[in-house]
């Protein structure tokens, strides 16, 4: 049954979460990001879908292209797009994030895309000011908006991920993009394999729908896509692996390890990338097995798909 | 003056009763108690008509706000507060806020103690600044008054200072306060670790780090002939080191904060700054090994842990939320919860609460019996009410049980016996 044979909005008003979506939710996403894909190759990338709304990006980290893509997302649907560089600002002067969401909320923004080095904080701002939240990263917990953009990427060569077998290599246990991933592949029906050594692995992380290995070429078996994450330095305290040569031994991507892969292995990662600690060089610019540059171009697309459903959301005074 | 409180289902832990009976009390102090008193010369009858009839509640662990903090918490609403909630005695801890380690600021603050009713004791700090690098002046702290040591929320992380530290305190009959965790491994986290906090992205501690620095500090307080106190019990695996440790010549006790024994880190699911909480809220197994630990008599307190924060919301997402919560006034209503849940017995409840820390001091009063204090409560174990964070004496609001529904009340309280509460509604 297609979606036309039956009546469903898209019911949320906030990103906060990839559990907060089902496979509709999911699918009415990836719709509309296949436009956006689309129409985003072509000089008329604008339109004006979002006009006279409003959209803050909060980063308390420093962000790159997170940011950027969003940023572009918004003004490319006509919103005013206002950037808070927040880890210079008032928090570094000692107001509560309350305080700092109640000033914010004065200033009559309408949707928040809010990224924080602490779990929860998207929500916490979305329940103290009332506006609609996408969260673009918060802690060690969840960055909704990445997982999709990986899962549309995927589905845009293969037409979908369910049944495929897909590997997350790297520091897992630091990784906001391996949790959000791991619920929104395990939604979508894929078959899921982390591979780490166990100081990078979360407590119990065999209990959630994942196959662990900790030997990359028993891993890679057979697999149809492999998405390498950097170790994530500024959340560690102390050593996790001894160094960065001995991971890139055990745990580094190179085309000869992907050979017991499938023949039509693709390779993701979500940036900003090391070469030569978690994938080789050359396959990291290999065209015919790296995502990388499409994972940032759909970003985008995902990011406006995101804004307009819930931009078009506010406006209607629906979802929740 | 000469007063009874008569027709009271008495509960006693110290004496083990549990039954009808009253108290005579004449100058502040009990003269006659159980089923059969002799009120002819009393001035003032008070018919209990059945309630229960305890000794006032002794809380090893509440904290103050520092002195010039606007709208904060003053000794005055703490006394009010725990007045409220029946506690007739309460402790003030050292820590990171007022760390309680100079002799000069640990004297004034003692000759604040009898103005408020209700009976203040304070613990000096350990080592200078909590940091647990250099020996606090604890023979002039003693003389001060305080009449223990602690090192708040902060393990001592460096052995050979914990050694001395119990080696040096031991001249002075003090127990040491120790927060069980392994520094290291506890550094900077904010849960339990487990299924939850592991998908929630929460720095966390595995329960086992509590079981390393019981060893640990049992083996150093064997080795120095201190008095180890063992400071909030929270987990299974610290319970299992206790038992363990038990069984050689070791002057160890240990409490439990009220928050480990009624709540657990599913309470927090929804990362709710209100639960927040250091030591963290474990697991709901560990919680059930600290209730058994309770009536097994493992347990010497239960402590409130109270905690004003300075943000009525607390202000922060909860990993970076001050932790602690307001628990003196509700630290009563939250253990008759396990009762009427059947988890434990009334006189269970009571014992950690009156007599066993009375016990661990040396304190005269926690017991109903003829030559005590008259420090006492009455309770209507059964009228209903609803916590309300902005109702409670404290002008903070920070209270994990805010909403709860508890059953069970403070209808009088008495230290001295002087009448410090009157519960009215």
């Amino acid at each position: 049954m297609s979606r036309a044979e039956f009546s469903y909005d898209f019911p949320h008003r906030h990103l906060l979460s990839v559990a907060d979506l089902n496979p509709v939710d999911i699918a009415i996403i990836f719709e509309r990001a296949e436009v956006f894909l689309k129409r985003n190759r072509t000089p008329d990338k604008s339109s004006d879908g979002l006009r006279g709304l409003t959209v803050l990006n909060l980063f308390f980290e420093a962000s790159t292209r997170t940011q950027g893509s969003f940023e572009m997302a918004g003004k490319r649907l006509g919103a005013d797009v206002v950037n808070f560089a927040m880890a210079s600002s008032s928090t570094s002067k000692g107001e509560s994030l309350s305080d700092t969401a109640r000033t914010l909320a004065a200033m009559q923004p309408d949707i928040l895309v809010v990224r924080h080095p602490a779990t929860g904080a998207p929500k916490f701002l979305a329940e103290a000011t009332g506006l609609s939240v996408i969260n673009a990263g918060d802690g060690m917990h969840e960055h909704p908006t990445q997982a999709l953009l990986d899962s549309f990427t995927l589905a845009q060569r293969w037409g979908s991920v369910g049944g495929r077998r897909i590997l997350i290599v790297g520091d897992i246990l630091h990784s906001r993009v391996a949790r959000s991933n791991i619920g929104l592949l395990n939604i979508l029906g894929a078959e899921i394999r982390l591979c780490a050594p166990p100081t990078l692995l979360p407590t119990d992380v065999d209990q959630w729908g994942v196959e662990v290995f900790h030997d990359l070429d028993a891993a890679l078996v057979g697999c149809d896509a492999v998405m390498a994450l950097r170790q994530q330095k500024e959340r560690m305290t102390g050593s996790f692996v001894p160094s960065e040569r001995e991971f890139f031994h055990l745990f580094g991507l190179t085309h000869e390890r992907l050979e017991v892969a499938s023949p039509d292995v693709l390779v993701l990662h979500p940036g900003p990338m090391n070469r030569g600690v978690e994938i080789h060089t050359r396959l990291a610019d290999d065209p015919e097995i790296s995502l990388i540059l499409d994972q940032v171009e759909s970003g985008v697309a995902i990011r406006m798909a995101m804004l307009e459903l819930i931009g078009t959301n506010i406006r209607k005074g629906y979802g929740s | 003056m000469m007063f009874a409180i008569i027709n009271a289902r008495l509960v006693d832990p110290a004496s083990d009763y549990d039954g009808p009976g009253g108290v005579v009390v004449e100058d502040g102090i009990i003269i006659e108690a159980g089923p059969d008193i002799d009120i002819d010369a009393c001035d003032e009858i008070i018919d209990a008509r059945g309630r229960i009839l305890a000794p006032a509640l002794i809380d090893l662990r509440t904290a103050r706000e520092p002195g010039l903090t606007p709208d904060g918490e003053t000794m005055g609403s703490l006394a009010a507060g725990a007045a409220r909630g029946g506690v007739g005695t309460l402790m003030l801890a050292p820590n990171a806020r007022t760390p309680q380690d100079s002799p000069d600021s640990l004297a004034a603050l003692v000759r604040t103690f009898s103005d408020h009713g209700v009976r203040f004791l304070a613990a000096g700090a350990a080592t200078v600044g909590l940091a647990g690098e250099q020996m606090a002046e604890i023979g002039l702290l003693a003389r001060c008054g305080a009449v223990m040591v602690g090192n708040g929320d902060r393990p001592i992380a460096d052995s050979r200072v914990m050694r001395r530290v119990l080696a040096y305190s031991s001249q002075f009959d003090f127990w040491l306060a120790s927060r069980p965790a392994d520094a290291e491994l506890s550094a900077g986290t904010v849960a339990l670790e487990s299924d939850w906090s592991a998908r929630m992205g929460l720095p966390s501690e595995p329960a086992i780090s509590e079981r390393i620095a019981i060893e640990r500090d049992a083996s150093l307080a064997e080795l120095s002939g201190g008095k180890l106190l063992i400071d909030r019990l929270s987990t299974e695996a610290g319970l299992d080191a206790l038992r363990h440790v038990r069984s050689r010549d070791i002057e160890i006790a240990a409490t439990v904060a009220v928050a480990h024994l009624t709540l657990n880190e599913t309470d927090a699911g929804d990362l709710d700054s209100a639960f927040r909480m250091d030591p963290p809220l474990r697991s709901e197994l560990d919680r059930r090994a600290l209730v058994e630990a309770v009536i097994n008599g493992e347990i010497n307190a239960v402590v409130s842990d109270h905690r004003p924060t300075p943000f009525d919301d607390k202000g922060e997402p909860f990993a970076l939320a001050i932790s602690g919560t307001l628990s003196v006034e509700t630290l009563l209503g939250a253990m008759l919860g396990l009762v009427h849940d059947g988890q434990l017995e009334l006189i269970d409840a009571l014992r950690v609460l009156t007599c066993g820390p009375a016990d661990l001091l040396g304190l005269p009063q926690g017991r109903v019996t003829a030559g005590a204090p008259a420090d006492l409560i009455l309770i209507d174990g059964d009228i209903p009410w609803v916590v309300d964070a902005d109702a409670l004496a404290s002008p903070r609001a920070n209270c994990a049980w805010s909403g709860r529904r508890f059953q069970g009340r403070v209808l009088q309280s008495f230290v001295g016996g002087i009448n410090i509460h009157n519960h009215d509604g």
